[in-house]
């Protein structure tokens, strides 16, 4: 199957909906390997929160282009140069401070970007926008609230999600080189980029963890389909079943 | 809110939707959680209009499949179900009267910006979060510090 996207509002949107499988994916990682039950079950929330998100963009992506596809054919049987999510929530569950770092990085982008979309001229899309903020608000706060605990825990969470935050922050530059397709359905990029900035600085601030400049990575632009290293092993993973078992039903 | 949708001409059909139970709060039906949006008959043809309660809360196709098997046991062949996302659901949809359901239940009903958790066992509001996740994704874990009891609250989505 080779699936190709021609209407220019469904190209855009699905960074939106990749970027909601992609770090859904990561999540179910988790199931089963929280560090305590309740929190197992919060990160599995969370994942069903994001997947339940890419579903309903996918299903707007196909509708945008003429429904030639499902939102499972988007998802199950595309490769990763088609893939068009953030490289930040492809990075791996290294541990705990990882998975939380990078959810935190993501949820603030997420809330803003769907601020600015509830306003969008695609009335689906700004409907879906007011949805999932209030879903956004309790993954934020999810976030947030261990950031702190790690943050402000013992040395060594401390330590951790120091190196988390190392890591991860090299993924974030290229979120905010925006193109002409982001300027045109976003309402304020730059706004994107200053409000992540003012509240990532004030959290890491706040919880003795600092942010380091880091130096430019030399990958090229998740825009074109580009990605780290990790985006093939999560996709052969996540799409074995249906490409092993094309007819398969639940 | 819900109430006020509940069309006379229709209100057959409203009450066989009121039949449906929520799978996971069978207390609650369909129409009271605020799932069921609108229903008419156009050329003989039942259209219901649903929106989901979280976007991926996986009660999300059983709610369509339940709402189909209550109307076609009851003689409506041809049903379109329409799921839209505009208004979102939010739990301000939900009546005095099914919150009250909710608590004889066991689940303590939202409220405004979760600001007060009540304990469905001795009633007592001083209580605390476990988790902000809970069962589904539609309730939060919480316990209560006077008689101990463990509880699930329905949070408050607005």
């Amino acid at each position: 199957m080779n699936i190709t996207i021609e209407n220019k509002e469904a190209l855009w949107l699905l960074r939106l909906a990749d970027t909601s499988m992609i770090l859904g994916q990561r999540l179910c990682e988790m199931c089963s390997k929280g560090p305590f039950l309740e929190e197992d079950i919060a990160l599995s929330n969370i994942s069903l929160d994001l997947i339940g998100r890419a579903e309903e963009l996918y299903k707007i992506v196909s509708k945008l282009d003429g429904e030639k596809f499902t939102p499972d054919q988007y998802v199950y049987h595309r490769n990763e140069r088609q893939y068009y999510n953030i490289k930040l929530v492809e990075q791996e569950n290294i541990d705990f401070a990882w998975t939380i770092a990078r959810q935190f990085l993501h949820d603030i982008y997420a809330k803003e970007i769907f601020s600015q979309l509830e306003s969008s001229k695609n009335v689906e899309l700004a409907g879906l926008s007011t949805k999932v903020l209030k879903e956004i608000s309790y993954n934020l706060s999810h976030a947030t609230d261990w950031m702190y605990r790690l943050g402000l825990g013992t040395e060594e969470s401390n330590k951790r999600l120091q190196d988390a935050v190392d890591h991860l922050l090299k993924y974030t530059s290229e979120i905010f080189k925006w193109d002409d397709l982001d300027r045109l359905y976003y309402s304020d990029c730059d706004k994107i980029e200053k409000v992540w900035n003012t509240e990532v600085n004030r959290v890491l601030g706040e919880i003795n963890i600092k942010r380091k400049e880091v130096p430019e990575l030399s990958m090229r632009d998740f825009r074109d389909g580009f990605h780290s290293e990790h985006i093939g092993h999560l996709l052969s993973i996540m799409q074995y079943l249906p490409r092993a078992y094309p007819d398969a039903k639940w | 809110m819900v109430a006020s949708n509940i069309h006379k001409e229709n209100q057959h059909l409203w009450e066989l939707l009121s039949e449906v139970p929520d799978p996971e709060i069978p207390v609650i039906n369909l129409v009271e959680l605020g799932v069921v949006r609108e229903v008419k008959i156009e050329n003989e043809k039942v259209i219901v209009t649903v929106t989901p309660t979280y976007t991926g809360c996986p009660a999300k196709k059983l709610f369509n499949d339940l709402i189909l098997e209550k109307l076609h046991k009851n003689g409506y062949a041809d049903v379109e179900i329409i799921t839209v996302l505009s208004p979102a659901w939010n739990t301000d949809w939900l009546s005095d009267e099914t919150k009250q359901k909710m608590l004889d239940d066991g689940i303590s009903p939202p409220t405004h910006d979760n600001a007060v958790v009540v304990c469905p066992n001795c009633k007592s509001t001083n209580t605390k979060t476990i988790s902000d996740f809970g069962s589904t994704p539609c309730q939060s874990l919480y316990s209560c510090i006077d008689c101990l009891e463990p509880f699930n609250y329905f949070k408050c989505h607005r």
